[in-house]
């Protein structure tokens, strides 16, 4: 037991990374449909946008890169079907310097065309990618047009009917963010702190904890922690509209759910690897006093 | 082979330059980190170029010039900035430089105590006058806050009544690194996740016809 414990230690660390490997690849491969639960943030938001009436506002911003695509995409792309599903119009901007827009316009299209109902223009606008997310922020609270005087293809915004009478962002009932980094946070401290407009937010799961504080400090409405946060939402969006439920049960393409069953392997791996790497180490520790 | 076919087999191969430095370092993973450093940079320029400064400064500037004559100032500036190119007037980029700083200095320093700080402080000073559930919870709050506090007060040598409170004050800080390490590997798992799916269902899949 001894020699196994210190050629353990001792292991290439390159076997783990296979290791890993073989446990998230196995998942996509063989899908295994594992339980995704709900937590209260993510309810919470889901609710709020479920109250929301037909011909309400609401402004969606793509804060985040294609670093952290796989964790972002699929919670603004549900959030943007959810607001479709019940009518709500959505603006839709991009703050992220390095690759945001992009992102954005993928997933507009990708989930556009899901529901050919909803006209651009009238339903929802993208107004693009603007550069030096706190001065726009600023300016959104004062002229939104001053920060944003075309949409995403250099058309003034003034002929979009989607954009009249709408002045600052006070008029929006949501912001929600997808966010990585300190955008996000902006949306919370700036837009919500000085002009009273709600956020959601959407962050990446490195950046989840921090914004505990702020849900409980009633600054935020929901969060989506992460993939696991998205999961849960698709998870809320399926159980709620049922074409929904169809196309995520059905849908070929990249769901959080999905990806949920590797990380929920992979957290099972590291987590052996964890208790194993720690006893080989007390284990060998007190062989090793001895000896010496 | 269509250009989106291309592209999937472009990404297929840098997605996997990347992956090979973690068996060893190698000039393909060298090639992909410079390619990519490259490419976000010319996509940045590009993306505020188009995005920003032709919207909101070139096109209302040569479209009407008496009304958004205003717009110099700011395009100035920028210009500014670039002068530090040039040694022998780098010095008027500072003020530009300077400009900038300070816009900065008051949007943030309104968002960090209006946004932040206050709204962060009301939260900890709750109401104690009746037990609850919350009440106990906002004790623990109280409790952890103060001691951590009190950890990282460096001004005066610990002694025997502070020395223990900033211990309890660590125990917090544990646990909330223990959460944010957590949180992290679940982040880092996500985007292996998504390379992955990438990699098995945009690339392999089709190539074979699956």
């Amino acid at each position: 037991m001894q020699a196994f414990f210190h050629r353990l230690l001792a292991l290439d660390r390159r076997w783990i990374f296979l290791l890993v490997l073989i446990s998230v690849t196995t998942p996509i491969l063989v899908p295994i449909g594992l339980p995704v639960t709900t937590t209260s943030s993510t309810r919470n938001a889901f609710e709020y946008v479920e109250a929301l009436k037909p011909g309400d506002l609401v402004w969606l911003s793509f804060d985040y890169g294609p670093s952290s695509a796989p964790e972002n995409d699929p919670m603004a792309e549900a959030f943007l079907r959810q607001c479709f599903t019940k009518k709500v119009r959505v603006i839709i901007t991009a703050l992220y310097p390095l690759g945001g827009l992009g992102l954005a316009n993928q997933a507009v299209a990708k989930v556009a065309a899901e529901f050919p109902e909803a006209k651009y223009g009238v339903d929802y606008i993208n107004l693009g990618y603007k550069d030096g997310a706190a001065a726009v922020m600023r300016s959104l609270g004062q002229d939104i047009t001053s920060a944003f005087p075309t949409d995403v293809n250099g058309r003034p915004v003034s002929e979009f009917p989607i954009m009249e009478g709408l002045r600052t962002i006070r008029q929006v009932q949501l912001v929600f963010t997808a966010a990585t980094g300190l955008i996000g946070e902006y949306w919370i401290t700036q837009v919500h702190a000085q002009f009273g407009t709600d956020v959601i937010i959407g962050p990446t799961a490195v950046s989840a904890p921090k914004y505990y504080a702020f849900i409980n400090a009633g600054q935020l409405i929901g969060m989506l922690g992460g993939m696991k946060g998205a999961a849960e939402y698709e998870k809320l969006l399926a159980a709620k509209h049922e074409p929904l439920g169809k196309f995520y049960r059905s849908t070929a393409d990249f769901t959080a759910t999905k990806g949920m069953d590797g990380q929920t392997v992979l957290h099972g791996v590291i987590l052996a690897l964890i208790v194993m790497g720690n006893l080989a180490f007390f284990l060998t520790r007190g062989k090793k006093a001895g000896a010496a | 082979m269509d250009l989106t076919g291309f592209g999937t087999w472009l990404a297929a191969f840098l997605t996997l330059a990347a992956f090979s430095f973690l068996y060893k370092d190698n000039p393909f993973f060298r090639f992909a980190e410079s390619l990519f450093a490259g490419v976000s940079l010319g996509y940045y320029v590009g993306n505020v170029l188009n995005q920003t400064l032709v919207p909101n400064l070139f096109t209302p500037l040569t479209q009407d010039f008496g009304g958004n004559w205003d717009l110099l100032v700011p395009g100035l500036l920028g210009l500014m900035l670039y002068m530090r190119g040039v040694p022998r007037i780098g010095w008027i980029s500072r003020y530009a430089l300077g400009i900038y700083v300070a816009y900065y200095i008051g949007v943030d320093f309104t968002r960090r105590i209006h946004g932040e700080v206050l709204p962060q402080i009301a939260r900890t000073i709750m109401p104690l006058n009746s037990f609850s559930a919350a009440t106990l919870v906002s004790l623990i709050f109280i409790v952890g806050v103060y001691s951590v506090l009190i950890y990282f007060f460096f001004s005066k040598e610990q002694n025997a009544v502070t020395r223990p409170i900033a211990r309890l004050g660590t125990w917090f800080l544990m646990i909330s690194f223990g959460a944010a390490f957590g949180f992290t590997v679940m982040g880092r798992v996500a985007l292996l996740i998504g390379r992955l799916n990438f990699l098995i269902l945009d690339w392999i899949y089709p190539t074979i016809g699956r």
